[in-house]
């Protein structure tokens, strides 16, 4: 019996000639909050729906809480929230209806989703407006009230297929610490393309490409691994272009890019800043500091800087 | 096959009806009351008596009937499109442990509850305003038809909603094959003013044995089971391609 919430073998699916996921592995651990990367058009969507039994793979296997998608679909359901992209409310319900809903699809008694969705409805901040249409709510409490839905039945694993695209950052910071705060109790699979959220909310972080997975760990382990290099941001005076030309000779410099008085220098290692220093005597400068990789960086040397369509 | 979801979402179709249905009545009784009055009442004198009938007469049975299939067909159409592609409504059914055919098991039910609705308050209104009359044991006959027949145009939404992905089609596909079916049926002329050649062919389609057989169910009484079970089949065949074409359409 596999212990992870999520595992996906060899995860295939095509599409006429296009290849949507090759081969992708995958485990997420049961409680944690795993969040998934990558530029357009490469595979999140696709992998999200066989994950959520929405579509079928075209090999390979995947298993949600040991139960294999082929063959307990409405078990999975049963056990699954999902956020998707698009709010998908109903317009034409209010908010507890909308709530009321979800609960009957989900085969739930009346007395068991009423006390529920009051429960959900004030969590949200949503109660003084439950008999409100979803069309004269703001996008943060549109995005609020489709979380709510997807934890009506008490999911064992959540998705949240971008949850707070759109959003300002107040409603954007709303929506994390209501994911933070289900930390433990529950599966959490995010598919962002904000990084800062992905950096900010998941225990772990997988970047796919091309259908393929790509890189796999925590934040920081993501980072360690972009490259053993080292950049130092050093501020001057005046004189840049010289002090650049100076650097760039230097056998432990990798790369240098200057950018007005500032200079952004590579270095083969931490400890050729020694060197530099001692170069630099005697020069204007107001300021060296480490620049700090960020997830960002990481994502853009692993899929590329250029445009997706 | 448990259908909890069937019923879940059809009472949710039945809320948001309940609470628009007197704006509802009032666009679904216009259409076919002018039709009535215009043909029924306007053109009575000029065309005198069709099969025995007044022309008024002749032509109310057919007018329910239309009423009722149309608003079965158009609720299912529109209301499959819209949830699949405005509101995305279909996808977070999907995602809950129903199956693709409760959906389609409760989007043809909303259909066919709004064509029997919307079919009666018709009914009700041409038999106020109207010297139409018909006896009350007939209307059992009657219903014979019309719960297949709104059962069929139920069906047939279903199918071009889950198929058309832009509205201008749907309304195309209901200028060119929905209506012109029904108005060769036999709703506001005899089927013996075709030449005898064609008349084969038309009585083989379905709409003719509904709209047909439901006249002659209302006016007389007489229930030609023949045009019941070609109905009923009709009905069954586009239920089960329904839900075929259906399922296959959320596999894409």
């Amino acid at each position: 019996m596999p212990t992870a919430a999520i595992i996906a073998r060899s995860l295939t699916k095509q599409y006429a000639a296009l290849t949507a996921l090759n081969s992708f592995d995958l485990e997420v651990a049961q409680g944690s909050i795993f969040g998934l990367l990558g530029p357009n058009g490469a595979g999140k969507t696709t992998l999200i729906r066989i994950l959520t039994t929405l579509m079928r793979q075209s090999s390979g296997e995947v298993f949600i809480q040991g139960l294999d998608t082929r063959t307990a679909g409405r078990q999975i359901r049963s056990m699954i929230g999902v956020v998707s992209q698009e709010n998908s409310l109903d317009r034409y319900l209010t908010a507890r209806e909308n709530l009321v809903l979800h609960a009957r699809l989900h085969g739930m008694d009346k007395q068991l989703y009423s006390r529920r969705i009051d429960e959900l409805l004030e969590l949200m901040g949503l109660a003084g407006r439950q008999k409100d249409f979803p069309d004269t709510f703001s996008g943060g409490m549109q995005r609020r009230l489709v979380v709510a839905r997807a934890l009506v039945h008490q999911p064992q694993v959540l998705f949240l297929d971008e949850p707070t695209t759109g959003l300002d950052p107040q409603s954007r910071r709303a929506v994390w610490d209501y994911v933070r705060s289900l930390a433990g109790s529950m599966t959490i699979f995010l598919t962002t393309h904000y990084l800062e959220e992905a950096e900010q909310l998941c225990d772990r972080i997988a970047i796919m490409d091309h259908g393929r997975l790509i890189a796999l760990g925590s934040t920081q382990e993501l980072k360690d691994r972009l490259s053993g290099t080292t950049v130092y941001e050093i501020e001057f005076e005046r004189n840049v272009a010289s002090y650049a030309a100076l650097l760039k000779a230097m056998a432990c410099v990798r790369t240098i890019d200057a950018k007005d008085n500032l200079l952004h220098v590579t270095l083969e290692c931490w400890e050729c800043l020694s060197e530099i220093v001692t170069a630099l005597n005697g020069a204007p400068v107001r300021r060296i500091s480490l620049k700090e990789r960020t997830l960002e960086d990481v994502f853009i040397s692993l899929t590329g800087a250029g445009v997706r369509e | 096959m448990i259908l909890h979801g069937s019923l879940a979402i059809w009472i949710r179709d039945m809320q948001v009806l309940r609470r628009a249905i007197f704006s509802e009545l009032v666009a679904v009784v216009a259409y076919p009351l002018t039709i009535y009055l215009a043909f029924g009442i306007g053109m009575q004198g000029y065309i005198g008596a069709v099969e025995g009938s007044p022309y008024g007469l002749f032509i109310a049975p057919g007018l329910i009937t239309m009423t009722a299939v149309n608003a079965a067909y158009n609720e299912s159409v529109w209301s499959l499109w819209f949830h699949r592609r405005v509101q995305f409504t279909v996808e977070s059914y999907r995602v809950t442990p129903i199956s693709v055919s409760e959906i389609i098991i409760a989007k043809i039910c909303t259909g066919f509850t709004h064509g029997i609705i919307k079919g009666c308050a018709v009914g009700l209104v041409i038999f106020a305003i109207t010297p139409f009359r018909f006896p009350l044991e007939h209307l059992l006959s009657y219903l014979v038809f019309l719960i297949p027949g709104s059962a069929l145009f139920s069906c047939a939404g279903v199918i071009s909603g889950t198929v058309m992905d832009k509205p201008e089609t749907i309304g195309k596909v209901e200028a060119v094959l929905v209506m012109p079916l029904i108005f060769m049926s036999g709703l506001f002329f005899p089927l013996s003013s075709y030449p005898a050649a064609v008349i084969p062919w038309v009585r083989a389609l379905p709409t003719t044995a509904l709209f047909e057989g439901a006249r002659r169910a209302l006016v007389s009484g007489d229930m030609s089971l023949m045009y019941v079970l070609q109905v009923s089949l009709s009905a069954l065949v586009l239920f089960a391609l329904a839900v075929g074409i259906f399922r296959r359409k959320m596999a894409e």
